[in-house]
């Protein structure tokens, strides 16, 4: 598959060179060399391509992360914006920008190093094989990662695209590399994922900012949320049986192990099970409460005086 | 476009409209999150810019300060200056707005935190202070508050006088040290189109290479691939570890209370002796006059009988304040708690039968 653009674009095993140059040679089989990538990643991403100087088509920046011991995966948790200036004929990197900036990164994240670098939009260019380059003298023994943001929108997606780059050619100029596109995966802690939810919702919402939900509401939406599940598997449950649906096998063994993971308690156990619980939270509510009494007093004695 | 006048009256140069409410940008929200996760259990702190605009604060960018606290003041200054200018030139609003701290169990309230916010609010009268409590996000809703030292609060804390007559002057009690905002969270449009596409997205994200370099198998379950596919961390039952915590927090915090209540009660005693000795001196005077007086001696001069007995100071009340407000806060949270725990118990006893 050849493009018209400096670059190819060639899918090809060749991972080979890039990743397995640190992992022992007596390995039979190529090390897939994968990426993750933490959603707040994105989200900077877009940010700094909204806040892009006039005229400027697409921005770059550094990629932040740690890789694993043997440098097949790596994860990819920050980035930082790094002003760039890209003429007909040639393509500037503010280099000390770019220095300070880690330095200051690293004084909170100490583990955190650089691993590649990110830009917006879909099209690799000659030029992208320059920054690639300059980015992989500062990665040093592993190979650099390259990620794209299609913000254009082409397809009508943000395309996200990883890619590793491997010397193709005879001299070994600069530009004279190839892009081998690297799978990439999205990875975050619970918390964040906690996060992603709320923003999720504010998406539904008409373009206006959305409040942040109490406990009861959180809880409220997630009981709904179960609620619409079961009736979707009761519904499809239902019309199996009427003959309405073709039974599938696969699915009717997963209903039947996930009903079954359900615990049987005998009634009285848990009767008891649930009595006690249910007097320790009331215990403790009433306890705190008689806390709070106490102290509204005090403030209220306070006051008079 | 705006014209001058509205924008200038909407940017309120002069500063005063007071801030109603805060809006964090989306990518502000995760900042915080994944700083605050990344280092429990030690609280962090860090910056956020933005601009107030028409009383409600606008927080569009924040960064974290380095923890170091064996760092001199200068180090973190430069630090924050540096970093300011470098977000400068991409064009990040510069504006300092106010700064975030991380909490475990809501245990926040103390004179650090107190000054630190006063010296930011005395420098910027339009800042906020997050707090993001890692211990309760944990269980499926992000915890974050914005608050503010209300203006009581601040005018009493310059003058450092925290006795009982100040404060009943400025009628000033534990629950209205801070005052707390609404928050909302604002998405950008392109950052909507993401949220769409990762919910949808299985294999959009992971690039045509399944054939290539990966030996991930692709064919497991869709819905557990997808970004967004619904997590039930909020339908756990446990309630000990959270309850258990925060109990022994409030009775740490109780017995602190008690003994600002015994230094109280220790200056009482020690004016009422005080006062005590003085009568008694006083007393003593006048019959030493009055015999005089019959002997048909002069008088002993009265002497300063102030200077002699010196009452002590009162102890500044400003710790008591602090540790009610604690108290309050855990009491509170213990009933935030509660209120969801028992739906989910009675749901599951509902399920039972």
């Amino acid at each position: 598959m050849m493009d018209n653009s400096s670059t190819l674009h060639l899918a090809l095993p060749a991972v080979h060179t890039a990743a397995s140059a640190t992992a022992p040679p007596s390995l039979a089989q190529p090390r897939a060399f994968s990426t993750s990538v933490n959603p707040l990643v994105f989200f900077s991403i877009l940010d700094h391509y909204l806040r892009r100087n006039a005229g400027q088509d697409r921005v770059i920046g550094t990629l932040l992360g740690v890789r694993s011991e043997d440098g097949s995966e790596v994860e990819i948790k920050g980035c930082y914006p790094v002003p760039h200036l890209e003429t007909e004929d040639q393509v500037e990197v503010d280099m000390e920008y770019h220095r300070t900036m880690f330095e200051l990164h690293k004084q909170v994240n100490p583990k955190e190093v650089i691993v590649g670098w990110y830009a917006t939009g879909a099209a690799l260019n000659s030029y992208s094989a320059l920054i690639h380059d300059f980015y992989q003298k500062e990665v040093s023994s592993f190979p650099a990662v390259h990620l794209t943001m299609d913000t254009a929108l082409t397809n009508e997606r943000l395309g996200v695209k990883t890619y590793i780059s491997a010397p193709v050619g005879i001299t070994s100029k600069a530009d004279n590399c190839m892009f081998i596109p690297i799978p990439c995966d999205v990875k975050y802690f619970k918390a964040e994922r906690a996060g992603l939810e709320l923003l999720a919702n504010a998406k539904s919402t008409e373009s206006g900012p959305t409040s942040l939900l109490s406990d009861m509401d959180n809880l409220e939406q997630s009981v709904i949320e179960v609620q619409k599940m079961l009736e979707r598997v009761s519904e499809y449950v239902d019309s199996v049986l009427a003959g309405t649906i073709p039974a599938n096998n696969t699915v009717g063994r997963y209903l039947m192990d996930t009903v079954s993971v359900v615990p049987k308690v005998d009634a009285a156990e848990f009767e008891k099970m649930f009595n006690s619980h249910l007097q320790d939270l009331l215990m403790v509510i009433y306890l705190a409460n008689m806390t709070r009494t106490q102290l509204a007093v005090a403030k209220r004695l306070e006051k008079l005086m | 476009m705006p014209s001058n006048k509205e924008l200038s009256a909407a940017l309120d140069i002069e500063g005063t409209v007071p801030i109603h409410s805060v809006q964090l940008d989306a990518m502000v929200v995760l900042k915080i999150v994944k700083h605050c996760r990344e280092s429990i259990p030690a609280t962090v702190t860090g910056q956020l810019m933005g601009l107030d605009v028409n009383g409600v604060l606008e927080v569009t960018h924040s960064f974290p300060m380095p923890k170091n606290n064996q760092d001199s003041e200068d180090d973190a200054s430069n630090y924050q200056v540096q970093m300011m200018r470098c977000l400068r030139e991409v064009n990040v609003d510069d504006n300092s707005v106010g700064w975030y701290q991380s909490t475990n169990m809501g245990n926040f309230m103390n004179q650090s935190l107190i000054e630190h916010q006063f010296e930011f609010q005395q420098a910027l009268s339009k800042s906020v202070l997050i707090i993001h409590d890692v211990a309760r996000s944990s269980m499926g809703n992000i915890n974050l508050r914005a608050l503010r030292l209300t203006p009581a609060f601040m005018k009493l804390y310059k003058e450092k006088k925290f006795t009982t007559e100040a404060l009943t002057k400025a009628k000033l009690t534990f629950s209205n040290i801070f005052e707390e905002l609404p928050i909302t969270i604002r998405n950008t449009a392109l950052l909507t189109a993401l949220l769409y596409e990762l919910e949808t997205a299985d294999e959009s994200v992971e690039v045509s290479t399944s054939h290539l370099t990966t030996y991930k198998s692709t064919a497991s379950a869709p819905a557990s691939k997808s970004v967004l596919a619904p997590s039930f961390d909020v339908l756990d039952l446990s309630l000990d570890p959270y309850v258990a915590k925060n109990l022994e927090n409030l009775m740490d915090t109780i017995d602190d209370h008690h003994q600002e209540q015994g230094n109280y009660a220790y200056w009482q005693r020690s004016v009422e002796r005080e006062n005590k000795k003085k009568a008694a001196y006083l007393l003593n005077r006048k019959t030493e006059n009055a015999r005089r007086a019959q002997s048909g001696q002069a008088p002993l001069a009265n002497e300063d009988v102030d200077a002699m007995f010196k009452t002590p100071a009162e102890p500044s009340r400003l710790d008591h304040l602090l540790i009610s407000g604690q108290i309050d806060n855990y009491c509170k949270q213990i009933n935030e708690f509660a209120g969801p725990t028992l739906g989910k118990l009675f749901a599951v006893g509902e399920l039972q039968k």
